[in-house]
């Protein structure tokens, strides 16, 4: 953590290999963040690039009392609730869009596990797609970065209730999507 | 308890906020009611299967395209700043070179003394002040022109090669590091 906030310190003088090593540091976390919101790898992989730079941007105003990661990930995911907004067209998931999952790269998993992996990328991208924005961006930082009621809170610019009131939605409306789609699943199957 | 409370009870203990109090009822009542209890077991269904769902790997060259896009931006900036220099800096010598033959025209002619103290002649003076300055005008834009075309391409060929050399400077410094 001194090492992180060595280089903070460094970027906000502005150093830039300092801030390439926190875009190393960080850059799968902003980088799924961004997938689980807009649901492919060019557009995410564009985000993570966006949202870096609006970091690198605002760096100043960022307070060093607050967690580098919480900053990082808000700013992140307002960049990408409004790009969801911006869209014209509903996203459709497509097959051949679908990211790695990080354990895949570092072991070498067998072609059935490969293929289960990216089966269950596939659902979860599919049922994600079905939460507004900010609901997604709720579910995304509870499930993924393991972040409480108070830290999404903060970082979506919420209260607390709204919160807990926006994961209870968020997780009904993905368990009738998912068992709607073990009943389509098994008529058709 | 309500049905919809204990909705979003389920929703609470999934993300292992609910207190042994509130467990307990929300336990009583998934004992006696069976809509309540597939609710809670389609819940658990979703909870482990994003539970399962790994973090997906950022490409390596997230970094790099980053840093291209901080750099270029950088010279963007640069270039701006520098063109902005160079244009006011052209500006302020064309009118530093003008400037004298301006007032001397206008004490030439008089104007100043019409315009301090007003009169029945001010319009005439005005008109044939009017006439002056528009031949003298064309004419110091034909006089000028090559000159300040020279002074515009020695400033922007010394403000590119300035540039040129501050970049080179700070690519070296980054490569030494």
């Amino acid at each position: 953590m001194t090492e992180e906030s060595d280089w903070i310190r460094e970027a906000r003088a502005g150093d830039q290999n300092a801030f390439g090593r926190l875009v190393v540091a960080y850059q799968t976390p902003v980088y799924n963040l961004a997938y689980r919101m807009l649901g492919n790898k060019a557009e995410a992989e564009d985000a993570a690039q966006e949202a870096f730079l609006r970091a690198y941007t605002h760096l100043r105003s960022y307070d060093p009392n607050r967690p580098f990661r919480s900053w990082l990930l808000s700013i992140a995911s307002h960049y990408c609730i409004d790009r969801i907004r911006r869209r014209r067209i509903t996203w459709l998931p497509l097959e051949d869009e679908f990211a790695e999952p990080y354990h895949m790269t570092s072991k070498s998993p067998n072609p059935e596990t490969v293929a289960t992996q990216r089966e269950q990328e596939e659902q979860v991208q599919g049922l994600l797609g079905e939460l507004s924005p900010t609901d997604r961006a709720a579910i995304t930082l509870r499930y993924w970065y393991d972040c409480s009621y108070e830290e999404i809170a903060e970082m979506l610019n919420l209260t607390v209730s709204a919160v807990k009131s926006r994961l209870h939605r968020a997780r009904h409306t993905l368990a009738e999507s998912l068992e709607g789609e073990s009943t389509y699943a098994m008529q058709t199957g | 308890m309500q049905c919809k409370q204990a909705s979003e009870m389920m929703s609470t203990r999934l993300d292992g906020r609910l207190d042994e109090q509130d467990s307990a009822l929300l336990d009583a009542h998934l004992a006696q009611c069976q809509a309540c209890q597939n609710q809670w077991q389609k819940l658990q269904a979703i909870d482990r299967l994003l539970s399962s769902t790994s973090m997906v790997q950022s490409p390596v060259r997230v970094r790099v395209q980053v840093m291209t896009r901080l750099e270029r931006r950088d010279q963007a900036r640069r270039a701006i700043i520098g063109g902005t220099m160079l244009t006011l800096g052209t500006v302020a010598l064309s009118l530093l070179l003008i400037a004298p033959v301006l007032f001397g025209l206008l004490n030439a002619t008089g104007i100043a003394p019409v315009l301090i103290y007003g009169g029945p002649q001010a319009l005439s003076h005005l008109l044939a002040v009017g006439e002056n300055l528009g031949s003298t005008f064309v004419g110091l834009i034909e006089q000028l022109v090559i000159p300040l075309a020279i002074l515009a391409l020695c400033g922007l060929v010394s403000t590119l090669t300035l540039n040129g050399l501050w970049i080179g400077a700070m690519r070296r410094l980054r490569a030494s590091r």
